[in-house]
């Protein structure tokens, strides 16, 4: 130990020396589980390289083509215009379509699966896993199945995002009821009320404004997923995208994609706005 | 009197937002149906003909050659933790330029942020489409849709974070007379290390579906086993492998959410 | 040779809102001189403060440090005039992750290389310097902990235990009391005092405090609106004075303590 090191413990008995004679800056047990933490993380990561089969330097020489291609993109052009916004309004449509039935028959189900509704816990577990298998799967695989179903078009893509948005309403509005307090319902049985007239005069109104938050959430992500949805065939701009993709119209594809953000960005300023009248 | 007067005033305006909001509800709904010819009751009329369908040819579900599947799923996970890693460092670096409190070059910060917000709102299926009108389709290509995308929002991600936990600090260390790296590695990296932890689990959590979602439209992965097994009509294999990932999605949710509780838990 | 060891001249501050926050104002600050600048809200104090040590560029006048001229000051030039001027603040700037150790260490990154500096790697002897000085100011107990683990008024032991570590010419202080309860606020005057006093380093203080200020000035500067309304001896603060500053009569402010009448 080296004569510093022996002044500092003179100074302050608790001092930690390390090995080499250094005198430590910090108590390291604490950082030590988080640098575990992070080798483990970077050894995995690097890990998840091996198995993929991909020919890396090719990918890297070809990657300027992406720029070609924005370029390409941004030569906006009006052709077939007509035919886009349509296409617009059918992505807007099946969004507004998804989300209302996603809300009736997602409180209709939220209902029974909300623990202080339904006293039969085997109900309700079920209804709960259900519905997270539901949402575990990616939105674009119900719509694949809906197209295999339905066929093309936006009746897949209505059934597909319904489908996904019914299990996201079920398991928000069964929170949203769980979250009510007891009092209000056991106050309300104990005037007599049956299930359903506590349900509509007391639970609903209760945790309604969760109902409309949750709502306008899903409406934008309804949205975008909408719009991605077209491209895999279920009409709407997302359809109008790829096959203006496929046809090298990339102008047409370009204005498109302007028209899909433009859209997400005024519902988001609408939304704000609603919200914040609505909180006055 | 002023009292009662107050109250029902209150009621009604709730009432008129209400009303009005369900009279734009109702229209827009008519519209949308009108307009996409969706009729519910057909579809549940010929619900019937579905649910056959459905019974007949989906089920059972079950997994010929489950090698190849299994091997798709671990392909899947693998690209997410891949990308979601390449686009960390990057993200990590470009947000140090992006934070107008520790970037050298203040003016290039706003552009930074600019671009990343931009892009952060393509979705990766969107990146994978027009990475594959210009690259072709491969595994190689889903992989650098998902990094584009996950690169974007974690670059936003990363610098809101740095904003908010660490302006004090790094003024703390600007006036000491730090260079730009002792200020990055004695102030940002110690107090931003938790929340970049959890972003990029965060991070995983989501590219387990967007790798799935890209790989069906010729990224690789189960997403494209899924997509042929179905072109070719074998739907039970198909059910089979839509439990798979559903099962694989939940995991990683829960491993994920596990562990991003334990690193803010660190605290 | 000259004591005075900072010099401002005609400074001006102006934001691009049209603000004009400093207005054509000129001082001189000898060494060992405890200054202490008061005025209310918007008066321009932390402003004045920030612009010596460049944290916020003035749009006219010349400030000289020890003969050095602060305008042009960039990049590793700028970093050696900063390690001179140490800061203290009003929210302690610490890094809260990191140990009490680590944080009064920070102090010395401007004497050390990159790359040392980087990675941690002080000297022996600036540890030892850290541990003497914390143990001074009654922290040893806590030079493990996390800096966010601390209470107010031990972060801010930790923040002047930083700025110390600097070896600096000037220290200056902006509101470092103003999170404070009173008793620590006493301890924390006391100690920012008491060692500027033994190391014979001089002190710039904003505080809104009047009595505060008065007990421990050896000086006071008072601001209003961007103008100096007042530059001398703590003594010759009179209530007329205050009123100019603050811009209101005597009785609706909130001061303890005597004042002299004039």
């Amino acid at each position: 130990m080296s004569e510093i090191a022996l002044r500092a413990i003179d100074i302050l008995p608790h001092i930690k020396i390390c090995r080499k004679g250094k005198i430590k800056t910090k108590n390291s047990t604490q950082d030590r589980v988080i640098n575990i933490f992070l080798i483990c993380l970077v050894v995995i990561s690097i890990f998840s390289f091996l198995p993929l089969d991909i020919d890396w330097i090719k990918l890297a020489t070809r990657i300027p083509d992406i720029g070609i291609i924005f370029a390409k993109l941004s030569q906006l052009s009006l052709k077939n215009f007509d035919f886009t916004l349509i296409a617009l309004l059918e992505t807007i449509s099946i969004t507004i379509l998804a989300t209302v039935y996603g809300i009736l028959i997602g409180l209709f189900f939220g209902a029974f699966a909300a623990r202080n509704l339904v006293k039969n816990r085997v109900v309700t577990t079920c209804l709960t896993s259900f519905f997270t298998f539901l949402r575990a799967v990616p939105t674009p695989v119900w719509v694949l199945l809906a197209l295999v179903c339905f066929g093309l078009g936006p009746v897949a893509g209505i059934v597909g995002l319904s489908i996904h948005a019914i299990a996201f309403f079920a398991r928000a509005f069964s929170q949203s009821f769980e979250d009510v307090p007891y009092e209000v319902i056991e106050a309300l049985e104990a005037t007599g009320a049956n299930k359903l007239q506590v349900f509509f005069a007391a639970v609903l109104p209760a945790a309604m404004s969760q109902i409309v938050a949750w709502a306008g959430l899903r409406f934008e992500i309804n949205f975008q997923e909408s719009a991605i949805l077209g491209m895999v065939g279920a009409g709407g701009i997302g359809f109008a995208i790829t096959t203006s993709m496929q046809s090298y119209n990339y102008g047409v594809a370009g204005l498109a994609m302007i028209l899909v953000f433009v859209y997400a960005y005024l519902i988001e300023l609408a939304f704000t706005t609603v919200k914040k009248k609505y909180i006055q | 009197m002023l009292k009662i007067n107050k109250i029902s005033i209150i009621n009604q305006r709730e009432k008129k937002l209400f009303t009005y909001f369900g009279i734009v509800v109702l229209v827009l709904f008519v519209g949308a149906t009108y307009l996409t010819k969706f009729n519910p009751l057909e579809v549940l009329l010929n619900s019937n003909e579905v649910w056959k369908f459905i019974i007949k040819d989906f089920l059972p579900p079950t997994l010929t050659k489950p090698v190849g599947i299994f091997d798709a799923i671990f392909i899947t996970i693998c690209l997410a933790i891949s990308s979601t890693f390449i686009a960390g460092i990057f993200a990590i670096i470009t947000a140090m330029f992006g934070s107008e409190y520790i970037s050298p070059f203040p003016k290039v910060s706003k552009i930074i942020r600019g671009v990343a917000t931009f892009l952060r709102n393509i979705p990766p299926l969107v990146w994978a489409f027009i990475l594959f009108s210009s690259l072709g389709i491969g595994t190689g290509v889903g992989f650098v849709a998902l990094v584009i995308s996950t690169f974007a929002f974690m670059t936003r991600a990363f610098i809101e974070s740095i904003d908010e936990v660490s302006k004090d600090s790094t003024e703390g260390l600007l006036v000491v007379g730090a260079t730009f790296s002792q200020r990055v590695f004695q102030g940002i990296i110690p107090s931003c290390m938790q929340d970049f932890i959890s972003w990029f689990l965060y991070c995983i959590e989501v590219n387990i579906r967007a790798s799935t979602i890209v790989g069906m439209v010729g990224g690789g992965g189960i997403g494209l086993v899924l997509f042929s097994y179905l072109k070719s009509f074998k739907y039970q294999t198909a059910a089979g492998i839509i439990l798979i990932i559903s099962a694989t999605i939940i995991g990683v949710d829960l491993l994920t959410g596990f562990l991003r509780k334990k690193v803010m838990e660190n605290e | 040779m000259d004591n005075t060891i900072l010099k401002a001249k005609n400074i001006t501050k102006t934001y691009p809102n049209g603000v004009k926050a400093l207005d054509d104002i000129s001082f001189e600050i000898k060494k060992g001189e405890f200054i202490v600048v008061i005025g209310p809200s918007g008066s321009g104090k932390s402003t004045l403060l920030r612009s010596l040590n460049k944290l916020i560029d003035l749009t006219s006048g010349s400030v000289t440090i020890d003969g050095e001229e602060i305008l042009n000051k960039k990049g590793k030039n700028l970093r050696l005039l900063r390690r001179k001027m140490a800061m203290i603040f009003q929210h302690y700037n610490l890094v809260y992750r990191l140990s009490v150790m680590q944080n009064v260490l920070h102090g010395r990154l401007g004497y050390m290389t990159n790359i040392n500096g980087v990675f941690g790697n002080y000297s022996e002897e600036d540890k030892l310097k850290a541990i003497e000085l914390l143990n001074e100011i009654e922290l040893g107990d806590h030079i493990y902990n996390r800096a966010g683990d601390l209470s107010g008024g031990q972060k801010q032991r930790v923040g002047i235990a930083r700025a110390i570590m600097q070896d600096p010419q000037i220290i200056l202080c902006d509101e470092p009391i103003a999170s404070l309860d009173p008793s620590s606020s006493k301890i924390i005057m006391d100690i920012i005092f008491n060692m500027a006093k033994k190391r014979g380093i001089t002190c710039i203080v904003n505080l809104h405090q009047i009595d505060v200020a008065i007990k421990y000035a050896t000086r006071i500067i008072g601001l209003s609106k961007g103008k100096i309304v007042f530059n001398d001896v703590a003594e010759n603060l009179d209530n007329k004075t205050i009123e100019t500053i603050y811009n209101t009569s005597i009785d609706n402010l909130m001061i303890n303590g005597a004042l002299k009448t004039m």
